[in-house]
C-alpha cells in the first residue's frame, strides 16, 4: 500500500531535529504569517480597483489607437496616433481645450482668494462660526447636477428669480445668461464658485487652526499691523495648505461635466464646450470610441502633469515652511 | 455670506411647495401660498418607489463593497513596513483623480461583454471602484495616526490578528468609518453620469430623473424640488445632522 504523501510529511515533523528548531521557526513564521495577513488585507481592495479601473482605463489606451466606431465595428482598424493628430487638429477639440483651461483658472483664482477670506472670517471657534460653517458646506453635498439645474433655473430670463431681473435690467440679453457666447461660460464659472469655494474655505480654516499660535502672537507683540501679519507670517506658513486647496480643486475644475451638461450642453455653439464634455459626446452619442478615448487620454496626461507639478510644489512650500 | 451659499437651496426646496400658476408669473413672485400640488403631479409622472429603490440599491450596495474592500486595505496598508505600501496608498489616492470619462466609455463596453450593462450592479461595480479607493486612502490615513500599542496589547492577551484589527483597531477609528461611509453615500446617491449611461428605464435612478424632471412640457421646476425632496434634501439633512464626521473626513482625507 502506497503511503499518502501528506501522512509522510506529517510523520517527518514528528523528528526530534525538526522539533529543536521549533522556536526559530515560529518566530520566523510570525512575521510570515503577519505578512500573509496584511497582504491578505490588501489584496481584494487592489485587485478590486486594478480589474474594475485600471483595466479599462489601459484598454481606454488601446482603443484610442484604433479607428473604432461602435456604429461600423466591422471597419475596426489599427491607426496608430492618428486619434491624437485629429485631436490637435480639430477646432472643436482646440476650443474645448481652451474652454477649459479658462474655466479652471479663473474659477479657482476666485475659490482662493474668495475661500481664503471666509476663513479667515471664521478663523475663531465660536458657536456662531461652527453654525455658519455647517450651512456654507451645504453647497458641496449638493450633486453639481442639481446645482447646475437651480442655476439653470433661477437664471432663465422669462419666470427665473433672477434671470427675469437681469433681463429686464439688461445686464444679460433677452434670452438669458446662459444663451450667449460672451457670458454662457462666466456664468458656468460663478456657478462653479457657488459650489466650491465653501469647500476651499474649510481646507484653508483647517490649515489656518493647526498653525502655531506662538509665532502669530508674537507678529502682533512686535506691533505688525494685521495686514502685515497676513502677508509675512500667515500667507507664507499657510503656503503647502494653500498648495494643496489650489490642487484639488484645479484637478476637479479640469474635468467639469457635470453642470455644464445640464446648463447649456456646450453651447451655444462651442461656447461651453469643455473637454469631458467633447469626450462624452464623442464616445457615447456618436459611438466614435477611439477618438473618445484619446481625448479622455490627453485630460487624463494633463491631469497626471498637473499632479506631478501640485506635488512638487507642495514639497518646496512644506520644506520651507516648516524649514524657517 | 452664508446667505449667498444658503439661499439658491432654499429656493430649491420652496420650489416645490410653489403653486403651478404662480411659477409663470411675470414678475416672478418670492410669496405664494403653499401647496402640495407639486409632489402630486411628481408622483403621477415618475415611478418614485421605482427611482427611490434604485437608488438605496446603488446607494447601499457601493456603500458596503467599498467599505468591506476599503477599510481592510487602508489597515493592511497603515499597519505595514514595506515601502510598497506606501506606494500603494497614494496609488488609491491618484485613482480620485482620474476623469470619470476616461474610465467610463471602456467600462461601458466592458458591461455590454459580460451583459450588465442597463443594471445597477453596473453602477454599483463602478461606483465601489472609485469610492473604495477613497476608503483605502482616508482609512490609510486614520489607521497610521493610531498607535499601535492597543493591536499589540489584544494580541498579547491572545487575539487573532485579525481580532486584534476587529475589536482593538478599528473600534478607535470608529469617525473614520463613519466620515468614509458618509462620503461614499454621497458621492453613489448623487452621481449620474454613470447611471444616465449604464441604466435602463427600469433601474434608473433618482438623479437621473431629476435631470428628465426638467425642461419636459408639463413639469417646470416645482416638480425639481419635489423631486429633490427625496434625492438633495436628505442627503443634505445627513451631513447637517453628521457634519462633525463630514467636516473632519474632509480635512482628514486632503492632509
Amino acid at each position: 500500500m502506497e503511503l499518502n504523501p501528506d501522512l509522510r510529511d506529517h510523520t517527518a515533523t514528528l523528528s526530534p531535529r525538526v522539533a529543536l528548531k521549533r522556536p526559530v521557526l515560529a518566530a520566523r513564521s510570525y512575521a510570515d504569517r503577519r505578512r500573509l495577513f496584511l497582504i491578505s488585507m490588501a489584496l481584494p481592495g487592489l485587485a478590486y480597483v486594478v480589474a474594475v479601473g485600471v483595466w479599462p482605463l489601459t484598454k481606454g489606451i488601446w482603443f484610442s489607437l484604433y479607428d473604432y466606431n461602435l456604429l461600423k465595428p466591422a471597419q475596426t482598424h489599427f491607426v496608430g496616433l492618428r486619434n491624437y493628430a485629429d485631436v490637435l487638429d480639430d477646432s472643436v477639440a482646440r476650443q474645448a481645450f481652451s474652454n477649459t483651461v479658462v474655466f479652471t483658472v479663473s474659477a479657482v483664482a476666485v475659490e482662493l482668494v474668495l475661500g481664503f477670506a471666509i476663513a479667515l472670517a471664521l478663523w475663531r471657534d465660536d458657536r456662531f462660526n461652527r453654525v455658519c460653517l455647517a450651512l456654507i458646506l451645504i453647497p458641496v453635498t449638493i450633486t453639481p447636477l442639481v446645482v447646475g439645474l437651480i442655476f439653470r433655473a433661477l437664471l432663465m430670463p422669462d419666470y427665473g428669480l433672477v434671470g427675469y431681473y437681469l433681463a429686464e435690467s439688461g445686464f444679460s440679453g433677452p434670452h438669458g445668461l446662459f444663451a450667449y457666447g460672451s457670458s454662457a461660460l462666466a456664468t458656468l464659472i460663478f456657478v462653479d464658485i457657488w459650489e466650491w469655494t465653501p469647500l476651499v474655505a474649510l481646507i484653508l480654516l483647517a490649515g489656518l487652526k493647526a498653525l502655531p499660535s506662538d509665532i502669530i502672537e508674537a507678529a502682533r507683540a512686535d506691533g505688525a499691523t494685521g495686514v502685515q501679519r497676513l502677508r509675512m507670517v500667515i500667507i507664507p506658513l499657510m503656503a503647502p495648505t494653500i498648495v494643496l486647496a489650489v490642487m484639488l480643486r484645479t484637478i476637479d475644475a479640469f474635468r467639469i461635466f457635470d453642470s455644464i451638461f445640464v446648463t447649456t450642453g456646450g453651447g451655444p455653439g462651442n461656447a461651453t464646450n469643455s473637454l469631458m464634455l467633447h469626450a462624452v459626446k464623442q464616445g457615447l452619442e456618436f459611438f466614435n470610441i477611439g477618438l473618445a478615448s484619446a481625448i479622455a487620454n490627453v485630460t487624463l496626461l494633463c491631469i497626471a502633469v498637473m499632479a506631478t507639478a501640485f506635488v512638487i510644489l507642495f514639497r518646496q512650500a512644506d520644506r520651507r515652511a516648516h524649514g524657517s | 455670506m452664508t446667505a449667498f451659499f444658503l439661499l439658491p437651496f432654499l429656493w430649491l426646496a420652496t420650489a416645490a411647495y410653489k403653486p403651478s400658476r404662480d411659477m409663470f408669473s411675470v414678475p416672478p413672485m418670492l410669496l405664494f401660498r403653499p401647496t402640495l400640488e407639486q409632489f402630486a403631479t411628481v408622483l403621477r409622472i415618475f415611478d418614485v418607489r421605482s427611482l427611490l429603490s434604485s437608488s438605496l440599491l446603488i446607494a447601499t450596495g457601493s456603500v458596503g463593497l467599498s467599505l468591506l474592500l476599503g477599510v481592510p486595505a487602508g489597515y493592511a496598508l497603515a499597519r505595514s513596513s514595506s515601502r510598497y505600501a506606501t506606494v500603494a496608498a497614494y496609488f488609491f489616492m491618484a485613482v480620485r483623480m482620474v476623469p470619470a470619462v476616461a474610465a467610463l466609455i471602456p467600462f461601458y463596453l466592458m458591461m455590454r461583454d459580460v451583459g450588465l450593462l442597463g443594471s445597477w450592479i453596473s453602477v454599483v461595480l463602478i461606483n465601489s471602484m472609485l469610492n473604495s479607493a477613497f476608503v483605502t486612502w482616508m482609512m490609510f490615513l486614520y489607521f497610521r495616526g493610531l498607535p499601535k500599542e492597543l493591536e499589540e496589547a489584544a494580541l498579547t492577551d491572545g487575539c487573532t490578528m485579525f481580532g486584534a484589527f476587529w475589536r482593538a483597531a478599528l473600534p478607535a477609528v470608529r469617525s473614520g468609518v463613519v466620515a468614509s461611509a458618509l462620503f461614499c453615500l454621497i458621492f453613489s446617491w448623487n452621481d449620474f453620469l454613470y447611471p444616465m449611461f449604464l441604466t435602463r428605464l427600469d433601474s434608473k435612478p433618482l438623479s437621473v430623473a431629476l435631470l428628465a424632471a426638467f425642461g419636459t412640457k408639463d413639469i417646470t421646476w416645482g416638480a425639481l424640488g419635489a423631486l429633490a425632496h427625496f434625492s438633495t434634501i436628505p442627503i443634505v439633512l445627513i451631513v447637517l445632522a453628521l457634519n462633525r464626521y463630514f467636516v473632519q473626513g474632509l480635512t482628514k482625507g486632503i492632509h
